[in-house]
């Protein structure tokens, strides 16, 4: 586009400033010829004139020498023509005045639609017109604007032809290493740049562009693998605390108070530990983009319903489990879960509420508003009634490892810093999305939409696997 | 008489410690380090539950899986490192019954090794012979066979699935249903046991199993036994 204007300009330019330079010459060109044949032959003329030779045949004569002029005499109010064409009239009176004054004078201008050059010199008792035809020039400056036109329209559209394949070419790897550079922040690491043949400068930028990426990929793969490889090998010592904490617990009766005590202590922190190696495996492996994920269909109200019995089972004894309300809307729609990752959402969202809320007021279970073309959704919803969070927090708390105020001012180190960060991955696994705001009662709501479908009555009719449906 | 658990593992600390804690649940324990010591222990002296770690030095814990169910219809348990692999269904079919994950509690696994342990007792006013297509199921004795009287081998999971199943023919049963009944696992036991089982059930009992017609599958719903 750029170039297609450019090319525009500078032919229109270049063609107005070419035609307007040669029409200045050609004319002036003309009219000095024309001055000085003028001249000429008013000389002529007045020579003859004084020797008493008849007029007429004298501006003939004169006439012979230049061809496409015409002569004419004006002897103080008598005009001589030889022409028809070309008569008295066909002189400006503008320069007629000028010349009468005793000074030689041109003028160029356009009679009966043809360009002509006057000229009128003063000879003794008589003025001498002489009027040139410039018909020819004329025919030549147009033919010549054609041209420069012509060439101007060329030059504009090959100029822009040029200007887009140039740039189209050169830009081509730029446009490359830009969309690149998006898909590897999006995380699609894998991405690298085609090697183009041809321009040395940008085979080289390339070739360490891809390098760059190819360095920070294996970096990001070797800190994700690190904090596999850690959990991993964390695994094998605990599974020998927990076994033989397990032996211990069984003969606890037979311990001391305080060995007891002691033996509560480091129970609740090996689980705590175990739990926490568990969910660091968990979120190193949605690093590493390992995690397999088994959706299985099922109606939300039952997934949720369950989901809070089995998360209530391993909350602290004596906390009342939360009334969990279907929205009857809800009926109807189908959601494709991973059974196991949904139950570990319900249960850190409600130990979440647990530890910070003073326990789940209420799970409810409705419709939310579809999103990336999903038919329906649904939005799980789990409130408290404890301090809310201040909005602030709300997009932090689902960072790894984040502690909200109210994780400090409980003093707790209960949960393992990373269930909430784990509720977001799962979700996100699962193409949902998750936030954090305030309760109608001013406590915090957590909120998970998953996308649904709608379930098809066909669905339910019998189909024999694999195969010979009816 | 106590029961007898095979523990197959190579980290000699989490052996002992799980020797401690199955002994403190009143079971027999009998170790090995490796898949080729666990053949020889087995062979010697035939366990209850074997308890299978995948990974393995030598022999790993999939191949000594197979080789074990070769010879034996033995309940099989595999710890595996993690739970969202390939490595549970691979090891579900190279013959394992069931599986926990590493770190575990010692109590998760003793539901699971008492889960497999319980025995088919049909109820009372079930008959003693279930039978659906050319196929005879005798849960008293735990015998598969066909009409001819030729014997059908599976394992003791495999035929307590097949007994459920067979009990309330025609009857959709849930994959829930049946990691209850068969497993013992709530609402969110891996599915993907049943499906491994059915599978193998297949190839067992079905002409065609690509193209089964006594267990069927009901997309979104379950399996149901067509007799």
């Amino acid at each position: 586009m750029t170039f297609a204007l450019g090319a525009l300009v500078l032919s229109v330019s270049m063609g107005a400033l070419s035609y307007f330079t040669t029409r200045h010459f050609l004319v002036s060109d003309q009219e000095n010829q024309a001055v000085h044949d003028a001249f000429v032959n008013a000389t002529f003329v007045s020579q003859r004139v004084r020797d008493g030779t008849k007029i007429i045949p004298v501006l003939t004569d004169a006439d012979k020498g230049t061809p496409h002029s015409h002569s004419l005499l004006d002897r103080r109010g008598i005009w001589y023509e030889r022409s028809f064409s070309v008569t008295q009239r066909a002189i400006p009176s503008s320069l007629r005045v000028l010349v009468s004054r005793g000074t030689p004078a041109s003028q160029t201008y356009t009679y009966k639609g043809t360009p002509q050059i006057a000229v009128g010199v003063p000879i003794p008792h008589a003025v001498y017109y002489e009027v040139f035809n410039l018909s020819d020039l004329a025919h030549t400056l147009r033919v010549l604007a054609l041209a420069l036109f012509a060439a101007g329209v060329i030059t504009t559209v090959f100029g822009a032809a040029l200007g887009r394949w140039a740039s189209g070419r050169s830009l081509r790897p730029l446009t490359g290493v830009s969309r690149a550079a998006v898909a590897i922040a999006g995380g699609e690491l894998g991405t690298r740049l085609v090697a183009t043949a041809g321009d040395p400068d940008l085979a080289a930028l390339s070739l360490s562009f891809n390098r760059m990426v190819d360095q920070l990929q294996e970096r990001i793969e070797r800190e994700a693998r690190f904090t596999s490889d850690v959990s991993h090998e964390l695994r094998s010592p605990l599974t020998t605390l927990a076994a033989s904490l397990g032996v211990l617990e069984a003969q606890s009766d037979s311990l001391a108070p305080s060995g007891r005590r002691a033996l509560e202590l480091l129970t609740a922190d090996v689980r705590r530990f175990q739990r926490m190696v568990g969910d660091l495996l968990e979120i190193s492996r949605s690093d590493t983009g390992s995690a397999d994920v088994s959706l299985e269909e099922v109606d939300p109200g039952e997934l949720v319903r369950r989901a809070v019995l089995a998360a209530h089972r391993s909350l602290p004894v004596g906390t009342p489990p939360p009334p969990v309300e279907v929205d009857p809307a809800v009926s109807g729609t189908r959601l494709w879960v991973d059974k196991r990752r949904f139950e570990r959402v319900m249960s850190n969202l409600l130990e979440n509420a647990s530890l910070y809320g003073g326990g789940a007021t209420a799970v409810r279970v409705e419709l939310g508003t579809p999103f990336d073309g999903h038919p329906r959704a649904v939005r799980v919803t789990v409130e408290d009634s404890g301090p809310g969070l201040p909005p602030t927090e709300r997009a932090r708390v689902f960072e790894r490892f984040y502690r909200g105020h109210a994780a400090f001012k409980r003093g707790a180190g209960t949960g393992t810093g990373l269930g909430l960060a784990l509720v977001a991955e799962h979700v996100r696994l699962h193409g949902g999305r998750v936030w954090a705001d305030e309760a109608a009662g001013g406590g915090a709501r957590f909120s998970i939409e998953l996308p649904g479908d709608l379930s098809d009555a066909d669905d339910d009719e019998w189909l024999a696997h694999g195969n010979s449906a009816p | 008489m106590s029961s007898r658990i095979l523990v197959v593992e190579d980290d000699e600390r989490i052996r002992s410690s799980m020797r401690l804690a199955l002994e403190g649940e009143g079971y027999e324990v009998d170790e090995a380090a490796n898949g080729e010591e666990a053949l020889e222990r087995f062979a010697g002296h035939p366990a209850d539950v074997a308890l299978i770690d995948l990974m393995l030095p030598g022999m790993d814990g999939f191949e000594c899986c197979r080789a074990l169910r070769r010879q034996s219809a033995v309940p099989i348990i595999i710890v595996t490192a993690r739970t969202d692999t390939h490595d549970v269904v691979a090891g579900l079919e190279a013959g394992a019954d069931d599986y926990v994950t590493k770190p575990f509690v010692t109590k998760e696994l003793g539901a699971r090794i008492r889960a497999l342990l319980r025995r088919v007792r049909p109820a009372d006013d079930e008959p003693t012979i279930l039978a659906f297509g050319d196929l005879e199921l005798v849960p008293e004795e735990g015998v598969l066979r066909h009409k001819d009287g030729t014997e059908v081998h599976c394992t003791k999971t495999e035929f307590r699935l097949l007994c459920e199943l067979a009990s309330s023919p025609s009857k959709v049963l849930s994959r829930e249903q049946l990691l209850d009944r068969v497993w013992g696992y709530d609402y969110f036991g891996d599915g993907r046991l049943v499906d491994v089982h059915i599978r193998r059930l297949r190839t067992k009992i079905e002409p065609d199993p690509a193209l089964p017609r006594h267990i069927l599958t009901v997309r979104g719903m379950g399996y149901k036994l067509v007799p």
